[in-house]
């Protein structure tokens, strides 16, 4: 046990600015958007005839039907906050969950240290331990934010439990992206390409998730999507289901990603290009 | 078990492709315990590929391999703990100190104090600051972590690829220098390069691999012993040869002189004592001699087309 504690301290104080970098601005986020939840509620009378004639499509960019739900506390932080979250961490999931292995492997540093007494057991769940507690951290600061701001707002009415709630449902979205992302590295030739695959995975599931609010022949393909079933208002009631759905759709990717770590061969700088079946180019 | 074992590693039949193309077709061959070994080649030749699989960091096609008595695949990290491993070009993370990584490595193998104490000692002989940014850090220096991790908790063997690519001069003899002290130590070596003196210089035996097949296993005496001397004499005073004095001496052949009759160069073969005999008569300034027994089974196994870097 003691190569799988060294290696998931060592890699936690490299991820300490990743944390960092990531946590404060979601945590300013959250600081910024909550007081202007007063000035949306004052502003009312005026702007719920404006959502009320937006059409249908560019509704759906904005919550769809429950647009208007903008004027309640829970509406506004589900609508101005927590949408945005999955998104955010969609990319971070991508960059982190591909890197986890893959980037170092391709750096030759995997290499020199699995010379070392240390089983890929050790390495993939110690570091894969390390980007849970680094997802945790992330969103640990930005609930810190979000709750000052409520604080300071004083017309949101909710306990920090309360807030904790969606933050589960980002928690396991996140988890999801993640761990596709650590399974696509394992599989696919390079760690950009996970990379870049799990990106458009989320960017498509976010275009069709809320195009589905307006496009009814979307709803079938919108069941694929994990945002689907993100809940972004959460506060009061949260579904445990989803939050199990994808959590479990976490461990199978984990699971597939760890078969694919334990039969690789560990390769070495310079290898790992994505080679398209382009014809050559004339030189 | 591992300490009951003669041969500290067993190879036999190993075979490594990568899609089409075969990196390594049934090798084969032993180290014995306390022994240094030469693994020749070429770059390309497989010497890297050997050897990580010898690690687990790669898992071969078909064939035997027991490091240290023990099967890489069923038990790396018996086999990792016991080996110090040192690539040709090291990669470490960049963002970290020299100090952070020594630890961290240290730290993988049960941190001891010993091992602790040995790393710092290390260090200090290699003239590593420790203190610095491995971003920081020259390539050579960036190798002197590499050596300092591979020796640091004195293992029961060394794998040791291309290790002083990279080096200056004084840390490659540094670096001959802890491999010899390993040996002393009951360490065994096992040195892949491609630079033949330094090979002829640490090895009792040598393996010339080619295109991933074994094509010689031989002592490394045996091997020198095999091919010419080359002797190298200076005269005190202009000495004007001719061939035909040469000729009778057996096995002796003129292989270049200068004109002012300073300098001869000659290509000795089998015994030198009437070499030595009959440059009694001539006013000898300086003698040399280089055994090229190495060199030349390297080139009959390479042929013209792969240069050793070097040989001189």
């Amino acid at each position: 046990m003691a190569p799988f504690w060294t290696i998931f301290r060592f890699s936690s104080w490299r991820l300490r600015w990743t944390i960092l970098g990531w946590g404060i601005p979601l945590m300013l986020l959250g600081l910024i958007t909550v007081p202007f939840y007063d000035l949306v509620a004052e502003n009312e009378r005026q702007l719920r005839p404006v959502i009320q004639g937006l059409k249908p499509l560019v509704k759906s960019f904005i919550g769809g039907e429950e647009a208007e739900e903008i004027f309640t506390p829970q509406g506004f932080l589900a609508l101005r906050y927590f949408a945005f979250l999955p998104l955010i961490l969609g990319i971070f999931s991508a960059v982190a969950g591909s890197g986890m292995l893959a980037s170092d492997e391709e750096r030759g540093i995997l290499d020199f240290l699995l010379a070392h007494p240390a089983n890929r057991a050790s390495v993939f769940f110690g570091r894969l331990l390390t980007l849970c507690c680094a997802l945790i951290a992330i969103l640990g600061l930005g609930w810190i934010g979000l709750w000052c701001g409520v604080l300071r707002a004083g017309s949101l009415h909710f306990s920090p439990g309360q807030l904790l709630l969606p933050y589960v449902s980002v928690l396991a979205v996140s988890a999801f992206f993640m761990t596709l992302a650590l399974a696509l590295s394992m599989m696919m030739p390079s760690r950009v390409t996970a990379a870049m695959t799990t990106g458009f995975i989320v960017l498509a599931g976010e275009i069709i998730t809320s195009l589905a609010k307006a496009i009814t022949q979307l709803e079938v393909a919108a069941r694929f999507s994990p945002l689907t079933y993100f809940q972004a208002n959460a506060m009061r009631d949260l579904h445990i289901r989803p939050v199990l759905g994808l959590l479990a759709f976490a461990l199978l990717f984990s699971w597939l990603a760890w078969l694919g770590f334990q039969r690789r061969d560990i390769r070495v700088a310079g290898d790992g290009g994505w080679k398209f079946p382009f014809p050559a180019r004339r030189k | 078990m591992s300490k009951a074992c003669h041969s500290v590693i067993k190879v036999e039949n190993l075979a490594k492709s990568y899609g089409g193309f075969q990196a390594l077709s049934g090798i084969g061959f032993e180290v014995k315990r306390g022994e240094i070994f030469g693994f020749l080649g070429p770059n390309g030749a497989g010497k890297t590929t050997a050897i990580r699989c010898m690690l687990d960091l790669i898992r071969p096609s078909s064939g035997l391999l027991r490091i240290v008595g023990y099967d890489p695949q069923r038990d790396p990290v018996a086999v990792r703990a016991r080996c110090g491993y040192l690539p040709g070009e090291l990669r470490l993370d960049e963002n970290i100190t020299v100090n952070s990584a020594l630890r961290f490595l240290r730290q993988l193998r049960g941190g001891d104090s010993a091992c602790r104490r040995r790393a710092g000692a290390l260090s200090e002989r290699l003239e590593l600051n420790t203190a610095s940014k491995i971003k920081n850090l020259s390539k050579g220096n960036k190798q002197k972590i590499g050596i300092v991790a591979a020796f640091m908790h004195q293992p029961e063997l060394l794998l040791l690829d291309e290790p002083t690519s990279g080096l200056d001069p004084l840390v490659q003899q540094t670096v001959m220098e802890l491999v010899a002290e390993a040996q002393q130590g009951g360490a065994t070596v096992f040195f892949s390069s491609h630079v033949l003196t330094e090979v002829q210089a640490v090895a009792g035996r040598v393996a010339i691999i080619r295109d991933g097949r074994i094509v010689e296993v031989a002592a490394t005496s045996d091997l020198a012993a095999r091919g010419t001397v080359e002797v190298r004499v200076v005269f005190a005073a202009p000495v004007i040869l001719e061939k035909s004095q040469l000729a009778g001496l057996a096995g002796v052949e003129l292989i270049n002189s200068d004109d002012d009759g300073r300098f001869i160069q000659l290509a000795v073969t089998g015994k030198m004592d009437a070499l030595v005999k009959w440059l009694a008569d001539y006013p000898v300034a300086s003698l040399e001699t280089r055994q090229c027994g190495l060199e030349q089974a390297f080139h009959a196994h390479y042929g013209s087309e792969q240069e050793p870097a070097g040989g001189h």
